[in-house]
């Protein structure tokens, strides 16, 4: 009868300790990677051109995910280096990627022409869009974006590089900036926020 | 059989119990020297993770453009793994810091989740530049692991000299000198 008691008690413990457990796990919730907006604010539209001429706007994409940063086609590290990570995220989230879209704003109008972003975003992935338009449009979108776009002198052949920054903006299916990744952020940890939040 | 088992059992049962003395003087012992040393030498930024939060006051950008002083935070930021930054920015115009991107009128924070030591860009400091330090917190666990370490060893430190400084067969025998003869007839 003691045993019992003694058996009993000790469940209930145990079961107290599992119920407050799975209690703090619930309360703590998913914590986003990266720079988190909280709350979300509505992303600053804009309306370009993609690399097969046809217009794009942020606001017709509303109930997908948009995966964006600024870039240019002859960057040598950084650019091709999101490009790739954008392409290992698609691959994470499985089926998923339907609902986003993977997008790349040139920060050098002088070269990126629809054309040239043609022949350069498609090799990482056929879905991925690259953006281009005129320099007053890309430079409003360079501003609300907090985008920062140095191009430096050119070499003997004409060649020259844009400094950037390199952050990646995650827009949400309402529109809203909802969590931005300085570069060097995982892709995993990119792939996990997008699986939570398309959820 | 059973009876050397009991033997031997009983034999060792001394040992055992100054053991177990020595194991829990030295564990209080352990704990509070341990604690003085922690709070003595105690790096003055180590704290349990918490909420840092920043202001960007309204006119900031304003004044910078127009190179006037702004209300900055230090050059160099020191946090704590598991920090959370958090930066409000009144300001109407977007701003950075470091690894945060804040619109404006909205607020950004970011978790601290490794120790690191980065520069960043910085639209708000003078310098137009902010070094961040996330420095790992000491943590519960970290003093446990210090527990685990010290207390074995000086149990066995203090076992051992205790067994050269009051040997338990001396004692016995000491016990056993002390109680009267037996005298028969």
């Amino acid at each position: 009868m003691k045993s019992k008691v003694v058996l009993i008690g000790v469940g209930i413990v145990i079961g107290l300790a599992v119920l407050s457990g799975a209690w703090g796990i619930y309360q703590r919730g998913y914590q986003m990677h990266g720079s988190v907006i909280n709350p979300p604010v509505r992303a600053a539209d804009f309306s370009l051109i993609d690399q097969n001429g046809v217009p794009y706007r942020l606001s017709d994409q509303l109930g997908k995910t948009v995966l964006l940063f600024f870039g240019y086609t002859h960057c040598p590290d950084e650019c091709p280096g999101t490009l790739a990570q954008f392409k290992q995220i698609k691959q994470q989230i499985g089926n998923k990627a339907k609902g986003v879209e993977f997008v790349m704003i040139t920060v050098d109008p002088a070269r990126d022409t629809a054309e040239q972003l043609r022949n350069y975003v498609p090799n990482f992935d056929p879905a991925f869009i690259g953006l281009t338009g005129s320099q007053v449009d890309l430079e409003r979108v360079w501003q609300d974006y907090g985008v920062y776009v140095n191009p430096q002198p050119s070499d003997l052949q004409g060649n020259y590089a844009v400094e950037h920054n390199t952050r990646i903006y995650l827009i949400d299916q309402q529109g809203n900036w909802r969590v931005t990744y300085p570069y060097g952020m995982e892709s995993s940890q990119i792939a996990e926020d997008l699986d939570h939040l398309i959820n | 059989m059973s009876q050397t088992k009991a033997s031997t059992s009983s034999k060792y049962r001394p040992y055992l119990k100054r053991l177990a003395i020595i194991f829990a003087v030295c564990f209080v012992v352990a704990l509070v020297f341990n604690e003085v040393a922690y709070r003595i030498q105690k790096d003055s930024n180590d704290r349990s993770p918490q909420l840092v939060q920043i202001v960007i006051p309204a006119g900031t950008a304003a004044r910078v453009a127009a190179g006037e002083p702004v209300p900055s935070i230090p050059p160099g930021v020191s946090f704590v793994q598991g920090d959370v930054l958090e930066v409000i920015n009144q300001d109407s115009a977007n701003h950075q810091l470091g690894p945060l991107w804040i619109p404006a009128g909205a607020t950004a924070s970011l978790a601290m989740d490794q120790p690191e030591k980065l520069s960043y860009a910085c639209s708000f400091q003078t310098s137009k530049f902010l070094d961040i330090v996330v420095r790992p917190a000491t943590t519960f666990g970290d003093r446990i692991s210090g527990l685990s370490i010290s207390v074995p060893t000086l149990t066995a430190l203090v076992f051992v000299y205790s067994l050269a400084a009051l040997p338990l067969d001396g004692r016995e025998k000491k016990k056993k000198d002390a109680r009267p003869a037996v005298i028969n007839g």
